[in-house]
């Protein structure tokens, strides 16, 4: 059997292990990045890019029906082209998953592909598709990722009771789908189908959607989903799956039983992290509850071992696992590193979008800081208006002292790409007079930021609160 | 619903005859103990197209003219005040998903929140639709000549 020896060896390649074994190789180690399926993990496969393509797909369709002929252009059957839509979700992902080869390549990075398993903390067993190799490493990286949560109800496992992975490539748009759970991959899926005129149900046991994000502009998203037709049920406990044409899903509220029917059962209840089969138990690492404990460095409890990703828990998202990925590799190469998560810009590709970063107001009452908060409606900002996407506003959270930014909240179009702005001023701690006074280019989209931090200073030039008889 | 009417301009502005109203050209009208809250005629079509409608939550302890919801419209966040003191206890819900409902029909689906007054007598002080339609009347035209 092969046996050879790298300076790090990166167990999993998606955002967290490739861009480690990248960022490695730029610090001039030798480096072996094992992975069992295809480079780019979950994000670049089945995850961030795939649904972001036919978000694009379902979003130009919806505003080639309802927002074409207000702007002029008339377009009087716009027709879904699923197979087309598939194809261009896959062309997208093929192509960012040859860049990442392509990149592990030219960096040098040693690209095994098989399903690594730990013999011991310094060493792995790596099973291909023709052989069998073994690695030894000083310096091991665990980037395994999650996996879908399961459903425990009877029922769940009648085909058609779905991932996200299969809704992906479904055979046809669906009439009817449900979907369990409300937080961002189930919100997702619900804007995309319905935009694409599936009827849409979307069952959640918590009082609100997207648990963590800002109270006020979550409730507004949801009144926005359900105008948009979208049907959202809160509040609910789903209590089995009927295997009928469609499908049955019963669940429960303070009112009684009810049932929904839906072609597929989307569940999106959560994501577990991978560990199981991997060696990894084997090895005494410390856990937190099913996610591998690590410090601020990446490092677990076990000397020469670190994690990072979705396998560690927490933030989920593919920057966070990326940004923990380099952190990792420049500790495992002997430059101190720690990861910082005041500013991690956390996005939900909802129509309209959500995005945010830094504290909430509930987040900064709970740590009782003293805040004002600063906010500016899309309607009243001219590029919005001639986009025809008014819905949504851009909130900020600041010390009510010193006016430093703590939060950013943005509802409204394009609110993934304003965030960075959010994120920057957070990192940096810039407060809101600097970025009201910013000058920004006119009309465009962030010019709604620059209001809303005016608005923390009293100075908000193009909206008005107005008390009414005051 | 019976109203008296007057005009400013190529505008007719509304008050319903049994309701009451405060200065701020808010209504308020009686159901057994609550009391009901909205917007005016003349308000709604002074602020325009209301997009969203905030409202303060069921169980909210308000003071007189304390804000009990904000209207964003394309011109401005309206704060609305209350008109009298008490608890929300019920929320129009329907404003969800229609905000449109304050400007279409702003004395009745259009309705904001019902309070349970801190003291019922609040709600006789107000004034009647015959007191308040002059002085609405001549907010109007004052608006009229901005
Ligand atoms: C539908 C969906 C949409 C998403 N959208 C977004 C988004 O818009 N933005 C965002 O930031 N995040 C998004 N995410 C989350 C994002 O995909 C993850 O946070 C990210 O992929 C985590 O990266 P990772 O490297 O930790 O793990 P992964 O990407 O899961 O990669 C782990 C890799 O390890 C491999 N592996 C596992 N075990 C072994 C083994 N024993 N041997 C060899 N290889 C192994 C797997 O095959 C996989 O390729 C989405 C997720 C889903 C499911």
């Amino acid at each position: 059997m092969t046996m050879e020896t790298f300076d790090l060896a990166i167990l999993g390649g998606g955002p967290g292990g490739y861009v480690a074994a990248l960022h490695a190789a730029q610090l001039g180690a030798r480096v072996v990045l094992i992975e069992k399926a295809r480079v780019g993990g979950t994000c670049l496969n089945v995850g961030c890019i795939p649904t972001k393509a036919l978000h694009a797909s379902a979003e130009f369709y919806r505003d080639a029906r309802v927002k074409s002929a207000a702007l002029g252009v008339d377009i009087p059957n716009a027709v879904v082209n699923w197979a087309q839509m598939q194809k261009h979700k896959q062309d997208t992902v093929d192509q960012l998953v040859r860049g990442v080869e392509q990149l592990l390549s030219a960096k040098k990075v040693t690209l095994w592909r098989g399903e690594g398993r730990f013999l011991s903390p310094h060493r792995l067993q790596v099973v291909g598709a023709s052989e069998t190799r073994q690695v030894e490493a000083p310096r091991i990286i665990i980037a395994t990722g999650a996996a879908s949560a399961a459903l425990p109800v009877p029922g769940a496992n009648f085909s058609g009771v779905i991932t996200s992975t299969e809704a992906l490539s479904l055979e046809r748009v669906p009439e009817k789908l449900v979907i369990v759970g409300a937080g961002v991959i189930g919100i997702e899926f619900a804007s995309l189908y319905r935009a694409l005129g599936a009827q849409v149900t979307v069952l959640e046991m918590l009082p609100r959607i997207l648990v963590g994000t800002d109270e006020e502009l979550a409730r507004r998203l949801l009144q926005l989903l359900r105008r948009a037709g979208i049907d959202i049920q809160l509040n609910v406990q789903v209590l089995a799956i009927e295997e009928s044409q469609p499908l049955t899903v019963r669940y429960s509220d303070a009112k009684g039983e009810h049932t929904a029917p839906g072609d597929y059962v989307l569940v999106a209840t959560g994501r577990v992290p991978v560990t199981r089969g991997t060696g990894i138990d084997t090895l005494g690492i410390a856990m937190n509850r099913r996610a591998i404990a690590v410090n601020e460095r990446m490092e677990t409890n076990v000397e020469g071992v670190y994690a990072i990703g979705d396998v560690i828990g927490g933030w989920m998202l593919a920057h966070v696992a990326s940004a923990e990925g380099k952190v990792a590799a420049e500790n495992a190469l002997g430059k101190a590193g720690a990861i910082d998560y005041r500013a991690v810009p956390n996005c939900v590709y909802s129509m309209p979008e959500l995005a945010s970063v830094g504290m909430t107001e509930a987040d900064a009452r709970a740590a009782q800081i003293p805040i004002k908060v600063g906010k500016f409606p899309f309607s009243a900002n001219a590029r919005a208006l001639s986009f025809r996407e008014t819905d949504g506003l851009v909130k900020i959270v600041a010390h009510a002292e010193t006016d430093v930014i703590l939060g950013m909240h943005i509802l409204g179009p394009r609110a993934t790409d304003l965030i960075a702005e959010g994120a920057l001023a957070v990192q940096a701690g810039v407060n809101a007079r600097e970025v009201g006074h910013l000058i920004h280019a006119h009309p465009t989209l962030p010019e709604a930021v620059m209001e809303a931090a005016l608005d923390v200073t009293g100075e908000m030039i193009h909206y008005q609160r107005v008390r009414v008889g005051a | 619903m019976e109203f008296l009417e007057t005009s400013v301009d190529k505008f007719v502005f509304r008050v319903a005859r049994d309701y009451r109203y405060n200065d701020a050209d808010v209504w308020a009208k009686r159901e057994g103990a609550r009391v009901r809250i909205g917007l005016t005629d003349f308000l709604q079509q002074k602020s325009g197209d209301v997009a969203f409608v905030n409202l303060k939550e069921i169980g909210t302890e308000l003071g007189v003219n304390d804000e009990l919801a904000a209207l964003e419209t394309i011109k401005v966040d309206l704060v609305i005040p209350a008109p009298l003191a008490g608890k929300i206890v019920a929320v129009n819900d329907a404003l969800a998903d229609h905000p449109e409902l304050v400007n279409s029909d702003c004395y009745g689906a259009g309705w904001l929140v019902e309070i349970e007054p801190a003291n019922i007598a609040d709600y006789d002080a107000l004034l009647d639709a015959e007191t308040y339609l002059p002085q609405m009347q001549a907010r109007a035209e004052l608006e009229r000549e901005k």
